[in-house]
């Protein structure tokens, strides 16, 4: 909700405004027994049931810290700070996110690796279907030029391993 | 399974998220692990992994018995008992053949000739790792450095869990065990470290390891006869950055695997070729089997405690049994016998030379690093003929077949990695720690596809799996 947006005159304040802001801002706190403090009032009489907590607006707070810190002070408690468990997990979810980035990359930039690999392995329901999969893979990624940066590696090594020594015959085939 | 495979890969994933799904169920988790290491396990042969069942209870039981006993002649003989069953399993399924072999051509040398009861025993892969895991498990309660497993399950996943069941690191239980006891952290710098070690491994492994094997090394080492000096100094230089690339590789994604998991591993590797003798090597290289033959063989054998001969013949001894338990074969007797002896000579000469100036530092690199080319030659050879015709065969001038500038350039570049800032993969796991995860798993990717991209079709096992 914009704050600068006119309200409707009807409409019950947010926030009550008078003299004794029920939400002072941090440091306006005004200790009971101070010679500054207002006199004690008889208890107020209980708040009627409205939805002024749904219609809260941080922004409409007349502080000036980091707004969604007073949100968080009032509406949501801040987390407290991670203790050891909190921490490993956070560091397993970051290895588990790491490695699943790693697999995506893989599957498109390397789909030819599991291809080749699927024609290597013994015929059978789940290598056939896993060969048949690569193979619509493969040929869709490809049609993207995602197989090319691995070919392009491919080719200049092949093309740095076949150097030869001035005057050397042709290397024998490999054992 | 291999590691740098798609099946692993898919497995691990499923074992991965599973296993952080039970992070409030440690012994459930516990048991998953297990079930996953006797399912990898399963993949070479899953008859062995009823003997990998068999191996935890026996050094679990053992090492019960010692915990609740309180004489110490009786725990002595508990010890004693469970390293005997131990080497018996070992040696049965690994220098059985071997030694037959050699008592029916001493025989025959004796004119005594029989038919030897040579039988072809699978040799179970791994089984060189997981016996001295045990070994040093059963003794490491003897002697009080650690508390017996609070369960058998944790003794079987120290023994069969997957990231180091096949080709180590050497991981024992003072290291692994507490670690067992709540279900591990998992910090980003972990997973970052695990990550790039990953990455970093199957680079060294696919790429330079796989390409000096296919196009170099084993062309030269099966027929050493049909090249001339500059192959041959090649292939052995070839060989030495091959065989660091393969087994480092292997310990690297072993490490992260296990980082992934929540699980610190030891340190198997740190820059081998950089040492200034044959001493600092074996604190460089494979440094969980070297730290093991220094615990339990070594200094159990006096050490240097006794003087500078008794130290010279422990020192040989060890080197000797070291070598054994690569193979059962006299080519790697006499490679340990190599490394014995130019330790020894070190020791002589550290002995005399006391006080004064040694080798310059730049000079002892070279020289150890020859000396163990020339112990890998040993290494890699099929027999002592090949070994010989490979040393012939540096004397020999002829043109160049199979060296090419490629494959040059990944020689040096494996040496020339050696004098990498060390832990240089630490050092950029804490830069890229902070990273969104999208920015990480892409960097990770673009790591992965650039191997994809370089490696040759298939991949050959680790070198280190014959152990």
């Amino acid at each position: 909700m914009d704050p600068n947006e006119p309200k409707d005159p009807d409409e019950p304040a947010p926030f009550p405004t008078g003299e004794h802001d029920p939400f002072p801002p941090r440091g306006q706190e005004l200790a009971p027994g101070s010679p500054s403090a207002p006199h004690p009032e008889p208890d107020p009489a209980p708040d009627e049931r409205n939805d002024w907590i749904q219609s809260a607006d941080a922004h409409d707070l007349p502080t000036r810290e980091p707004r969604l810190k007073i949100l968080g002070r009032y509406a949501f408690p801040p987390e407290p700070p991670l203790d050891e468990e909190g921490e490993a997990a956070r560091d397993r979810r970051w290895t588990s996110r790491t490695i699943v980035f790693a697999g995506l990359f893989l599957l498109v930039f390397n789909s030819v690796s599991i291809q080749s690999w699927a024609r290597q392995q013994e015929p059978g329901w789940v290598t056939t279907t896993v060969q048949q999969l690569a193979d619509v893979w493969t040929g869709q990624i490809s049609q993207l030029g995602a197989d090319q940066p691995r070919q392009g590696v491919r080719d200049a090594y092949e093309t740095a391993r076949d150097q030869r020594f001035r005057g050397q015959p042709d290397a024998p085939p490999p054992t | 399974m291999l590691f740098p495979t798609l099946a692993f890969g898919i497995f691990f994933l499923f074992v991965y998220f599973t296993a952080w799904s039970l992070d409030r169920e440690n012994g459930r988790r516990k048991i998953f692990l297990l079930l996953a290491s006797w399912f990898f396990y399963a993949q070479w042969d899953w008859r062995f992994v009823g003997l990998l069942i068999a191996s935890a209870i026996l050094n679990w039981g053992v090492a019960a018995l010692i915990a609740s006993s309180d004489s110490p002649g009786r725990r002595k003989w508990l010890v004693a008992l469970g390293v005997t069953i131990n080497l018996i399993i070992l040696g049965v399924f690994k220098y059985y053949g071997f030694f037959v072999e050699q008592a029916v051509a001493l025989l025959n040398q004796f004119g005594w000739e029989r038919d030897a009861p040579l039988l072809q025993i699978v040799l179970p892969v791994g089984i060189s790792f997981f016996t001295f895991q045990g070994i040093s498990y059963v003794v490491d309660v003897h002697r009080g450095k650690t508390p017996p497993a609070r369960s058998l399950v944790d003794v079987m996943l120290l023994m069969s869990f997957f990231p180091h069941l096949v080709a180590g690191p050497i991981v024992r239980a003072s290291d692994l065990l507490p670690q067992f006891d709540r279900v591990p952290r998992l910090t980003r710098e972990m997973a970052a470290h695990g990550l790039l070690l990953i990455a970093w491994g199957l680079f060294k492994k696919t790429v330079i390891a796989s390409e000096l094997a296919v196009r170099l090394v084993d062309p030269v080492f099966f027929d050493p006869s049909a090249y001339g000096a500059l192959d041959i100094a090649a292939a052995t230089y070839g060989y030495a950055v091959q065989i660091y690339c393969d087994f480092s590789a292997y310990s690297d994604m072993a490490i992260g695997l296990a980082a992934l998991l929540g699980y610190s591993f030891p340190r198997n590797f740190d820059q081998p070729y950089r040492a200034g003798s044959m001493q600092q090597f074996w604190r460089r290289w494979h440094i969980s089997l070297s730290s093991w033959l220094r615990d339990y063989l070594y200094v159990p054998l006096g050490g240097g405690r006794k003087g500078l001969v008794s130290s010279c013949i422990n020192i040989m001894i060890t080197m000797l049994l070291g070598g054994l338990w690569h193979g059962a074969a006299w080519t790697f007797i006499a490679w340990g016998a190599l490394h014995g002896a130019v330790q020894a000579v070190e020791r002589v000469w550290r002995h005399f030379r006391e006080g004064k100036a040694g080798l310059p530092h730049w000079l002892g690199v070279i020289v150890t690093f020859h000396i163990v080319c020339l112990g890998w030659i040993l290494f890699r050879a099929e027999s002592f003929d090949l070994a010989m015709q490979m040393l012939e065969g540096l004397t020999r001038m002829a043109p160049v077949m199979v060296l090419t500038p490629f494959l040059l350039a990944l020689i040096v570049g494996g040496i020339a990695m050696h004098w990498l800032p060390p832990r240089a993969v630490e050092g950029l796991a804490v830069r890229v720690r902070e990273a969104p995860a999208i920015t990480m798993g892409v960097l990770v990717g673009i790591m992965i596809l650039l191997v994809e991209a370089m490696r040759p079709e298939g991949v050959a096992p680790f070198i280190y799996f014959q152990f």
